[in-house]
């Protein structure tokens, strides 16, 4: 590319627009024009910025206004939807009516929303202040559903060699956000390959979320993030419904491993994500080793030392 | 014909990426739960449009957009955001206690000063993730134009948060394309 490429294109690089040829191009002015390098990084790190300013709404509890709004059937309490056009009630009118219609109809429609009510789970209501645990469980339970946006960086685009750089990207990234090595575990031989991982709040700063799913679609997360001090808990199993969760606390490292899986089976990989993580211990950190980072969708840059990724070659995975 | 019971608790599955999205829209929490309430109603209104083979979450974003357009237009605090106070009170209401306040209090300011018309497009993209294709598809607005909104509106947020007026050749902040 002789010529620079304008704000737009570069903005849609970083979005992962534009057709293969398109972002080789730019990507090699990039890895050419500092400026423009430092200018893309400074629009992800307001990217990153805005995500982690308002991922935390995920975690919020949903009140209650809302969530009778979607359980309650839609017209028997607003007498036909006819009359919306001109005014749309706010949520204070809703809520009254809502409240005078439960009266009205009497015992059936209010047990049943109590009833509802009441079997909320658990998980859910623990999550605006429970302990790192209950925000593992519910961060496997948003993001498990999700068909296109399991995981903010993802590992499975392109070929083996594209899919080994972002493993690399995602645990160079992951490891200097929450300043403590991250490991990606290896639980292929548990039947499990690595989707990606995302980022997440938690309350003594971000904490990490990795994806492995099966052939079948079922789905486990790995959540990691930094104890507090003076917390180190053995390992231990906890159920709550269909979830199942193993979690333990070392020097350095909280990790909870959660799945919808028989206990057995979910103790096979925990049991392979804590023979790894200590293995790594073992080897004085786990840090990964520097590599090259292919920028994807919605992928932080590469850190200012990583080298760029097509003029290095690189491993092909195992 | 009332929203069956399957689809209603897709609704509820949806509702924390689209309260996150109205939140950042909106920048005010109350604001921002309103705008959701709103949403939630016309879609239990309006279930038997919805196609099942789209992704629900799309379609719940397209009707916060059309309702958000018109709250715009009939109210006056979904057009003016104070930025300072919708900062305080995200504060107030807790968030990630790991990011700085001060960082995300200017963050919001900047974001508040962005004209919807950029604001959107920047946040479906980077908060949702969505494609340019999507954007396009669920604004109104041809592709060519979500991509000129978006770096606009990095680069006024970006001017903004450095504390300058955006540069000669860069867009006026509320200036619609």
């Amino acid at each position: 590319m002789d010529q620079r490429p304008d704000d737009v294109q570069l903005s849609a690089w970083l979005d992962g627009e534009g057709s293969a040829a398109e972002r080789d191009q730019i990507a090699a002015w990039l890895e050419q024009h500092p400026d423009d390098m430092a200018l893309v990084r400074q629009w992800a790190a307001d990217r990153d910025a805005l995500r982690a300013a308002f991922d935390p709404v995920l975690d919020e509890r949903l009140p209650e206004a809302l969530l009778s709004t979607a359980r309650r059937h839609g017209r028997w309490w607003s007498g036909g939807g006819s009359r919306r056009g001109a005014t749309l009630p706010g949520p204070r009118w809703a809520q009254a009516a809502a409240v005078l219609g439960l009266m009205a109809t009497g015992g059936l429609i209010g047990a049943a929303l109590v009833w509802q009510l009441a079997a909320r789970p658990a998980a859910q209501q623990a999550a605006a202040t429970g302990p790192w645990t209950h925000r593992a469980a519910v961060a496997h339970a948003v993001y498990v559903p999700e068909v296109r946006h399991p995981v903010e960086v993802s590992v499975v685009e392109g070929n083996a060699a594209e899919q080994r750089a972002q493993e690399q990207h995602l645990a160079r990234w992951l490891t200097k956000r929450l300043d403590m090595p991250v490991r990606l575990a290896d639980l292929r031989p548990q039947g499990f390959e690595l989707v990606g991982g995302r980022l997440l709040p938690d309350a003594s700063g971000p904490s990490a979320q990795l994806m492995y799913q099966n052939g079948k679609g079922e789905r486990i997360t790995v959540y990691l993030r930094r104890p507090e001090p003076g917390s180190a808990t053995a390992f231990r199993y906890q159920r709550d419904g269909d979830l199942g969760m193993f979690y333990w606390v070392e020097d350095g490292l909280g990790c909870a491993l959660v799945g919808a899986l028989p206990r057995e089976r979910l103790l096979a990989a925990a049991d392979a994500v804590y023979r790894q993580m200590e293995a790594a211990q073992a080897q004085g950190g786990a840090a990964p080793a520097p590599g090259p980072s292919t920028p994807g969708r919605g992928a932080s840059l590469p850190a200012p030392t990583a080298q760029p990724a097509r003029t290095q070659p690189v491993p092909p995975t195992s | 014909v009332l929203a069956p019971e399957l689809f209603r608790q897709q609704l509820i599955s949806a509702m924390p990426r689209l309260r996150r999205y109205a939140r950042s829209l909106v920048l005010d929490a109350g604001g921002a739960d309103d705008l959701v309430q709103i949403a939630l109603e016309r879609a239990l209104e309006r279930w038997q449009q919805y196609d099942p083979q789209r992704e629900l979450l799309l379609w719940l974003l397209s009707i916060a957009h059309n309702a958000f357009l018109d709250l715009r237009r009939r109210e006056a605090r979904f057009t003016v955001v104070d930025p300072q106070e919708a900062g305080a009170r995200q504060d107030a209401l807790g968030g990630d206690p790991g990011v700085d306040i001060g960082l995300r209090i200017d963050l919001m300011a900047a974001l508040g000063k962005l004209s919807p018309e950029h604001r959107e497009p920047l946040l479906l993209v980077t908060l949702e993730q969505l494609s340019y294709a999507e954007c396009s598809e669920l604004l109104g607005i041809p592709i060519g134009t979500v991509m000129s909104r978006i770096s606009r509106a990095r680069v006024a947020l970006r001017a903004a948060l450095d504390g300058r007026p955006a540069r000669a050749n860069a867009p006026v902040l509320r200036r619609v394309v």
